[in-house]
């Protein structure tokens, strides 16, 4: 009787206590306290209802800040992601061609190209580079999200939800919304440095934010950033030596980086605002491919060992202007237009063509898409509903360019070769979209929200998605959330139209091509393979959140994603039936791969996350957050049982090759003129598959650490380190190949979530003008 | 495990307040700012804040409930309209159009009011204060120049940590 008692009492307390403290002691603190009090954390995404409590949305979202951006310590905004989004995964691979140069990053488990990423509510341009290695977004074009410099953002929102029927293709793992400093931010310059505990991996960075004011209130932001990171070394030795040594280098890439941010918004009279935003990334990268041992040319004259380099030279840039403002009766409209570029030079430095008499340097080609968006917005607020629509109209434009022709000729550039003239391609595509979106108030616990958007591609049909969402407050403390909707990724035009073919002598002497081919290559044809057409995907989610106190949060979301005809390449498939084998000889090809709408996939779930805030009698303040995901990948029909999906490795790399489950464990301490962030995490099991054997690959805990000290106000030091207790993940249990093997030159898998170059130490100031 | 629970609560309830609505904030520091603002032809009996087109549900009534700025009882006013404004010390306006703003800026000029607003450019425009938000923190920007004009005397201890806004845009 007692104890139940007690329980009474406790649930009182929690259910109805607390509405009675409201609208209490603020207004007794001193008018710097309030100054300094903490707003609601409000989220411009998942809604066209503009910017609200992030906890009151009817689907997730999570919102990463500047603050928690600049005491994490990092300088890549995937790292960023990384440390404070569970289920967040981004490999760092090596020896992955381009893969090495333009980073994958995941959300959920699924694919790359399954995450939009918009850009203050602007869709931002994928990357050029199509991932067609063995990494972790194998098959994918996604957005490059190191074009960013991090110094530029006011915040990040992340909604996980399906999200197409709002913002239109891509929008199925999720939408990153990445919101610029706006008015009222200080100026500021910055400088990072750090390297691994192993002595290499050196990292320098300096960086500066500048706010210009305008009158009434406008404002010109412009950061610059500069960042130049120096490889990791973690390969093993290579036993085709006679004396085994290493030899290619296996870690981070080698790479230079040069960025710049603007945003500025102009008040013109009549409530019109004219605003623009840009990005700028020019990116030298180098990584390196697998050592060549000394061997002989095809004049028979000896060859010394030799490491090619593959150098990628990235340009992209991205340049927004648009005009907004509104109408008398509060309707408000905005008009803009986006043109984005990502352009990838390749080069292969230190490498030979063995059937010419080779030069020593290669250009290999580029690789080039371009988008160009013109939106119209509209809304308009009425009592209880507020309705949202507008226009859209994309243009993209993917190019292949050849190389030089000592790269593609016959062998190519060992290490990578070159894109040939059969490669190039120059391919344009439009589409048109139309949506609206209404937001209705039934009462003042629920709301209800209806979303509805058709789109017309010029490369295949039309699709019309759409969806709904309830939030209903059972208490002022408590709120459940739900949302049914359909969804749809077009097949990218990299998708569409990328090849790549390079020449071998087999073992008889012939020479014969392989690489990946066009759909609508007789090769890929003989297999069935037909155009690409769009993945569809249905979504449900179903979540509460719970807020007992205002510094207390518990939220709890479930989701299932279903997708159907998911784009995937095939392994590199042989010829099988003579119809196969006929084809293959006319066109001197031996082994072949290519996109086809593969499989459905299911992915199933839950985010958990707790988030508590104190602040103690001496105004000490500490932040805690825990944060579970779960998330589980299946192949649940295979639409071509011979290709892609009936493959072990890539079946293995979708369902097993992230972690199913991660943990964030995230503190953070502020007293005077300390800041502390301590950030622990622990990242599941993940499976790779290596020679039709699946090899397993145990959970990782990371440790990250951040101390920070105002020196004056203004002017800040901090000291901190990523994975301080240098834990690395498994090597290859019972593989013992060359190339990957627990003592081969690559000793772990290019699918560790936390990477393998270990404990990374750095210092940093910063100065606020 | 249930003493556990109820030191977690306890905790829990110790620190209130770590975070507030952006309307919450605003609307409690309408009446904080007040106290450092000298109103020179305040007579009534009552400070009153005339709240145009109310969007804070009942925030304004509850936070200013019994409460007193300069040793006098609060009211809260609601109008619909500039037209309906009476004597007030305060005038809270919500996010208005240009052509608005113009309009009320003028008909409560001289009046010994301070006008606070939310309204983007609201203290450049002629307004005497206005809030705004940075990285989850509310700021305050004053024109000096417009506060005069109100015959408000600002103390310099708000406008220390206020922005200040010193040119006639009126």
């Amino acid at each position: 009787m007692k104890r139940l008692n007690m329980k009474n009492i406790i649930f009182s307390t929690l259910f109805l206590t607390l509405p009675l403290l409201s609208n209490d002691t603020l207004f007794d603190k001193d008018i710097e306290e309030i100054l300094s009090t903490e707003s609601e954390m409000k989220a411009d995404i998942g809604s066209r209802d503009g910017a609200r409590n992030h906890l009151e949305a009817n689907s997730a979202i999570d919102v990463v800040t500047a603050e928690q951006i600049e005491h994490s310590g990092l300088t890549s905004l995937v790292d960023v992601l990384r440390y404070y989004v569970a289920g967040f995964n981004a490999p760092e691979t090596s020896v992955a061609d381009g893969s090495d140069h333009v980073r994958a990053y995941t959300l959920r488990g699924m694919s790359a190209d399954q995450i939009l990423v918009l850009v203050n509510g602007k869709r931002l341009h994928t990357s050029a580079l199509l991932h067609v290695n063995g990494t972790i977004g194998r098959g994918s074009s996604h957005v490059d999200l190191d074009t960013v410099a991090v110094r530029s953002i006011d915040r990040v929102e992340i909604l996980r939800d399906g999200a197409a029927a709002q913002y239109g293709s891509d929008a199925i793992a999720g939408v990153i919304n990445i919101i610029l400093k706006g008015m009222g931010h200080k100026s500021s310059v910055s400088v990072h440095s750090g390297q691994r505990t192993k002595g290499d991996g050196q990292t320098y960075q300096v960086d500066s934010f500048v706010s210009i004011p305008l009158a009434y209130d406008g404002f010109v932001n412009i950061t610059a950033e500069y960042k130049k990171q120096r490889d990791t070394q973690r390969a093993g030795k290579d036993d085709r030596l006679a004396i085994p040594s290493v030899k290619t280098h296996a870690g981070i890439p080698e790479s230079k980086n040069y960025k710049a941010m603007l945003f500025s918004e102009i008040p013109l009279d009549g409530d019109v605002n004219i605003y623009t935003q840009a990005l700028f990334n020019k990116r030298d990268s180098e990584a390196s491919t697998f050592y060549r041992p000394p061997s002989v040319d095809s004049s028979s004259n000896p060859v010394e060992g030799f490491l090619p380099l593959l150098r990628a030279k990235i340009i992209d840039y991205s340049a927004t202007v648009g005009i907004k403002g509104e109408f008398s009766d509060s309707t408000s409209w905005d008009l803009s237009s986006v043109y984005g570029e990502s352009k990838i030079d390749y080069y292969v430095d230190n490498s030979m063509n063995y059937s010419l008499p080779s030069p020593s340097a290669f250009d290999n080609g580029s690789l080039k898409f371009s988008q160009s968006t013109t939106t119209l917005d509209i809304k308009r607020d009425f009592e209880n509903f507020k309705l949202a629509g507008g226009a859209e109209y994309r243009h993209e434009n993917y190019t292949i360019e050849a190389g030089d022709i000592s790269s593609y000729t016959r062998t190519g550039s060992e290490g990578f070769a070159g894109y040939d003239p059969m490669n190039e391609v120059d391919e344009d595509r439009d589409s048109y979209a139309l949506y609206l979106d209404g937001i209705y108030n039934i009462t003042e616990k629920l709301m209800l929200e209806m979303a509805v958007r058709y789109e017309d591609y010029s490369d295949f049909d039309d699709s019309t998605t759409g969806k709904l969402a309830l939030s209903y407050k059972l208490i002022p403390q408590l709120m459940f959330r739900s949302s049914i909707s359909s969804g749809f990724r077009a097949p990218s035009l990299a998708q569409s139209q990328y090849s790549q073919t390079s020449s071998y002598v087999d073992t008889s002497g012939v020479l014969s091509a392989q690489g990946t081919f066009k759909t609508d290559h007789a090769v890929a044809k003989s297999f069935g393979a037909k155009d690409l057409t769009e993945e569809k995907s249905d979504h449900f989610t179903l979540g509460a959140v719970y807020q007992p106190t205002k510094n207390t949060s518990l939220t709890i979301d479930y989701f299932y994603i279903k997708v159907k005809d998911k784009i995937m390449l095939t392994p590199e498939l042989s010829a099988r039936t003579p119809q196969q084998q006929l084809v293959f000889a006319q066109h001197g090809v031996s082994k072949a791969r290519f996109f086809i709408n593969a499989a459905d996939t299911r992915t199933t779930g839950v985010d958990i996350k707790l988030d508590y805030k104190h602040l103690f009698s001496n105004n000490s303040e500490l932040n805690f957050r825990i944060w579970y995901n779960y998330a589980k990948n299946e192949i649940i029909n295979s639409n071509y049982k011979s290709a892609a999906t009936n493959d072990g490795s890539i079946k293995t790399m979708i369902e097993e090759g992230q972690p199913n489950d991660s943990w964030k464990f995230l503190t953070t301490y502020e007293y005077k003129k300390i800041y502390t962030t301590l950030n622990v995490s622990r990242y599941g099991s993940y499976s790779q598959m290596m020679d039709n054997h699946n090899y397993k690959f145990d959970a990782q805990w990371s440790t990250d650490l951040d101390i920070a000290y105002k020196i004056t106000p203004d002017f800040k030091v901090a000291v901190g380190g990523q994975n301080i207790f240098d834990t690395l993940p498994d090597k290859w249990d019972g593989l013992n190949g060359t190339f990957y093997g627990s003592n081969g030159i690559k000793s772990y898998s290019r699918y560790s979530p936390v990477g393998y170059s270990g404990a990374y130490y750095y210092v940093r100031a910063s100065y606020e003008f | 495990m249930l003493k556990i629970i109820i030191v977690a609560l306890f905790f829990i309830y110790s620190s209130l307040h770590a975070y507030e609505s952006e309307d919450k904030l605003q609307v409690v520091l309408v009446g904080k700012v007040a106290k450092y603002i000298k109103f020179h032809d305040n007579t009534t009996d009552t400070f009153t804040i005339t709240v145009l087109r109310n969007n804070f549900g009942t925030l304004f009534d509850d936070i200013y409930k019994d409460k007193k700025i300069h040793s006098k009882p609060v009211t809260i006013k609601y109008i619909q309209t500039i037209d309906e404004l009476e004597t007030s010390d305060i005038l809270y306006i919500p996010k208005v159009s240009s052509k608005e703003l113009s309009k009320i800026l003028t008909q409560t000029q001289n009046k010994n009011i301070l006008t606070i607003s939310d309204t983007r450019g609201f203290a450049q425009k002629g307004g005497v204060m206005q809030f705004y938000f940075v990285s989850q923190k509310i700021k305050i920007r004053i024109n000096t120049y417009s506060a005069n004009k109100q015959n408000l005397k600002v103390k310099p201890t708000l406008l220390r940590i206020s922005d200040v806004v010193k040119e006639d845009k009126t």
